[in-house]
């Protein structure tokens, strides 16, 4: 028996070994920017022979951690490669003077207090704020009454839920780009007959603002309404004819019942449309592109009137050519997410105590 | 206990890749580690072009140039709206360069300081005026067309109008010729003037680089970088100039079309250009490929009308159209440089001119060339470059992204009404000081 442990265990170290020398090698092979070709099949091979050695270490104790390890290890090198690694890369990036090419220093904080100085940031933020506020608030209440009106008895209700639910199947971008065909050709066609409006409300701000929350609310509603509607059907119908027989109307059996029956739905969809706002990105780019001008703004004239967030760091990093300070904003956002996420899992976990 | 901790877990997990899609920037550096994405051919010469309207004649050369020397030339077409400058950003960190690539002006040129090849060897560079010259790394862009910013014109429409074109040269003898042509739009079935349009969104560029172009190098000497360095020099402006300029602007906003003026597009804009709808259009003479692509129909519809250019004199005795390679092709170092130097070369050279000229409809900035595009805008183009009456193309040395994030907009305010003259000129200055400043 201690013969066989032995081989096993000579077999595994030989293979951790070697796993571990073809990875260095594979790895010192292409950060010293050669360009051999059997560098990716050293990676992989290194990489199996290293899991092999490991699921072969003769040990009793730690084997079912390392099984354990073995399968969660592709989710979790994939999620290092694509999450982790990038967001400490970006976190690296914002202190230094990177320019998407190369960086020749480091500058600190700097780039973190260029970006309060700026009017045209502070207003992106405050913008964003105001957008996610309208946008809980309208999406989930058009969603809330989609629903309700898909749940009703209704013909063709089925035809209506697939019709409301569309919008949200068409990328942002398409959509935007419709909208702004709806708007610049279509609209303007009207209001220059009506009131002899010649220009797009697009080329308002404060309408900008406004056609950007209407074509956000008819993108999103479809998907809120579709988690209503599953919320509302759950409502147990013994309860329901139970208030009917006690003589309860619509009204008080929707406020009554239905509403406090889905109390946990609307928790879910409050947080969904609350980050999905904060990220709001393609329509916004798609249909100003950030344009809009405000008169003056902490004693500035600014020209991003309709700019969010999301698009104020892309802008910054891409036409501005300013990859370092695009990503000290990024980590800024990352921080507001971070927060609101973190609010969102103790909100819910007390509800789900609670029921 | 646990509980909490896992809730963090997961909070964190949750948000980073929250972050993750809404970062944007974050995603082109996990590229860093595999660079195994080189293209199918290791021995042809990869190159970046930026007009992806020309995808197929380039295409037609990269054959013929293997079937002449056995070199395959790889073509790769991007366009339409692409962020070519962060594409190749990313391939760079993928180390997946093409040996040459398109770059559109100082600001690009500086992203690949000292990663490009100097060409001032080559027997094409002494053919040409339009080459890109560094004063520290010699002649780094290969220029393959000529485009001209003026204010373009019906010739048809002027000649009916009684409106002589050689007189407009300056900003009294354009208002005066808009008046007599405002007075008989009836008669002439214009819809407007001028087509002219300052939206924000799409055609910021129009305004914000091209029209904005001619207070910089407005009748200037090609090589006078007075304007643009003062700009360069954290955001300056001649205020006596703006203001002139804002003066001038404000005519084309009293003329134009408003329909167009706030809200219009592009293709709006030259669709009705080339019906004959518009005297005058401020857009350059890439809208020729336009007129007699895209529009054909109703240019021909409207009698295929001869087209000029008359400067945007917004001072008195302007005389100039501004005229350049609107980008240029450039030699990555690192890559197959001799091999796509000799293509360059043989670019340059008759057979290749043939095909520029005569298929893509570039105006060659090549002096040697004997061809002439079928262009509208080509004889206009010739005629002010034999005239030596150009200027140059300064504004590509703006920093990045003014005209779209800065001042397209305050143009689309002007235009809107929503900012006067002096309100113009004193936003622009301190736009472009915040732009500056950042």
């Amino acid at each position: 028996m201690s013969e066989n442990s032995t081989s096993k265990k000579m077999l595994s170290l030989v293979l951790l070994a070697a796993g571990a020398a073809g990875l260095a090698v594979a790895l010192f092979l292409d950060f010293s920017g050669s360009g051999s070709p059997i560098r990716g099949t050293l990676l992989i091979a290194g990489a199996v022979a290293l899991l092999v050695g490991m699921y072969l270490f003769p040990t009793v104790e730690h084997h079912r951690s390392i099984i354990n390890f073995i399968f969660l290890f592709p989710l979790l090198f994939t999620f290092a490669v694509t999450v982790i690694i990038p967001l400490l890369l970006g976190i690296f990036y914002s202190f230094t003077d990177w320019n998407g090419i190369k960086f020749s220093g480091f500058i600190g904080f700097a780039n973190y207090t260029a970006m309060f100085k700026e009017p045209a940031f502070i207003w992106s933020v405050l913008l964003t704020f105001l957008f996610v506020v309208f946008n809980m608030i309208l999406v989930n209440l058009v969603g809330f009454m989609l629903a309700l009106l898909c749940t009703s008895k209704l013909k063709g209700v089925n035809f209506f839920r697939a019709a409301y639910f569309l919008p949200n199947l068409i990328g942002g971008i398409v959509l935007g780009y419709i909208w702004q065909f709806a708007f610049n050709n279509v609209l303007v066609q009207v209001t220059s007959k009506l009131m002899g409006m010649q220009n797009s409300v697009l080329a308002n701000t404060k309408t900008a603002f406004i056609a950007i929350i209407v074509v956000y609310i008819w993108q999103y509603a479809g998907y809120i309404m579709l988690i209503y509607v599953t919320g509302l059907t759950t409502v147990p119908k013994d309860v329901l004819e139970a208030s009917q027989i006690d003589g309860a109307n619509a009204l008080t059996t929707l406020f009554k019942i239905k509403i406090p029956m889905i109390a946990s739905t609307i928790t879910i969809c409050t947080f969904l449309t609350l980050t999905s706002a904060f990220k709001q990105f393609d329509v916004n780019m798609a249909l100003t592109n950030g344009t809009g001008s405000v008169a003056d703004f902490m004693g500035s004239y600014l020209t991003n009137g309709t700019q969010m967030l999301a698009l104020n760091i892309y802008n910054t990093a891409i036409s501005k050519n300013n990859y370092a300070l695009g990503q000290a904003k990024a980590v800024l956002f990352f921080i507001i997410l971070a927060t609101v996420s973190i609010i969102q899992v103790r909100i819910s976990n007390k509800k789900e105590v609670e029921m | 206990m646990k509980r909490k901790v896992i809730a963090v877990l997961l909070t964190s997990l949750m948000a980073f890749s929250l972050a993750a899609c809404g970062g944007g920037g974050d995603s082109g550096d996990s590229g860093s580690s595999d660079s195994g994405s080189s293209s199918g051919n290791s021995d042809a010469i990869r190159l970046v072009n930026g007009k992806i309207e020309i995808d197929s004649q380039l295409k037609k050369l990269a054959e013929m140039y293997e079937e002449e020397t056995g070199i395959p030339v790889e073509i790769e077409s991007m366009g339409g709206g692409i962020d070519i400058q962060g594409t190749l950003k990313g391939y760079y960190q993928a180390g997946n360069m093409p040996d040459i690539f398109v770059n559109g002006g100082a600001t690009d040129f500086k992203n690949w300081e000292g990663m490009l090849e100097d060409m001032s060897g080559e027997s094409w560079a002494s053919d040409t005026e339009a080459a890109y010259v560094d004063e520290e790394y010699g002649t780094i862009g290969f220029p393959y067309t000529v485009e001209a910013i003026g204010l373009a014109y019906n010739a048809g429409i002027l000649e009916e109008a009684g409106v002589d074109p050689s007189t407009l040269t300056s900003p009294k003898a354009i208002e005066e010729a808009f008046k007599t042509i405002d007075s008989k739009k009836g008669d002439l079935g214009l819809d407007a003037v001028v087509g002219y349009c300052a939206e924000a969104t799409n055609l910021y560029w129009s305004t914000g680089n091209h029209l904005f172009a001619n207070y910089i190098d407005g009748g200037l000497e090609r090589d006078d970088t007075t304007y643009i360095d003062m700009l360069n020099d954290g955001g300056k402006v001649d205020e006596a100039r703006l203001t002139d300029f804002a003066e001038f602007v404000g005519l084309l906003n009293q003329y134009s079309d408003p329909a167009l003026l706030v809200s219009g597009t592009y293709d709006q804009q030259i669709l009705n250009f080339a019906s004959g709808k518009y005297a005058f259009v401020t857009q350059g003479s890439w809208i020729g490929a336009t007129m007699t692509g895209d529009d054909a129909d109703a240019y021909e519809a409207a009698g295929n009308f001869e087209v000029g250019m008359v400067p945007y004199a917004f001072e008195d005795g302007m005389d100039t159209i501004l005229t350049n390679s609107p980008s240029w092709w450039s030699v990555f170092s690192d890559g197959k440089a001799d091999k796509a130097k000799a293509f360059l070369q043989w670019c340059a050279e008759d057979k290749a001119q043939q095909v520029l000229v005569e298929e893509a409809g570039f105006i060659s900035p090549f002096n040697s060339c004997k061809y002439v595009a079928s262009d509208p805008f080509a004889q206009t183009i010739v005629d002010y470059q034999t005239a030596e009456k150009t200027s140059g193309w300064h504004w590509l040395g703006m920093k990045e992204g003014l005209a779209q994030n800065y001042t397209g907009q305050v143009f689309s305010d002007y235009a809107a009404g929503t900012l006067d003259t002096e309100g113009f000129v004193k936003t622009m200055q301190q736009v472009i000081e915040g732009c500056y400043a950042n």
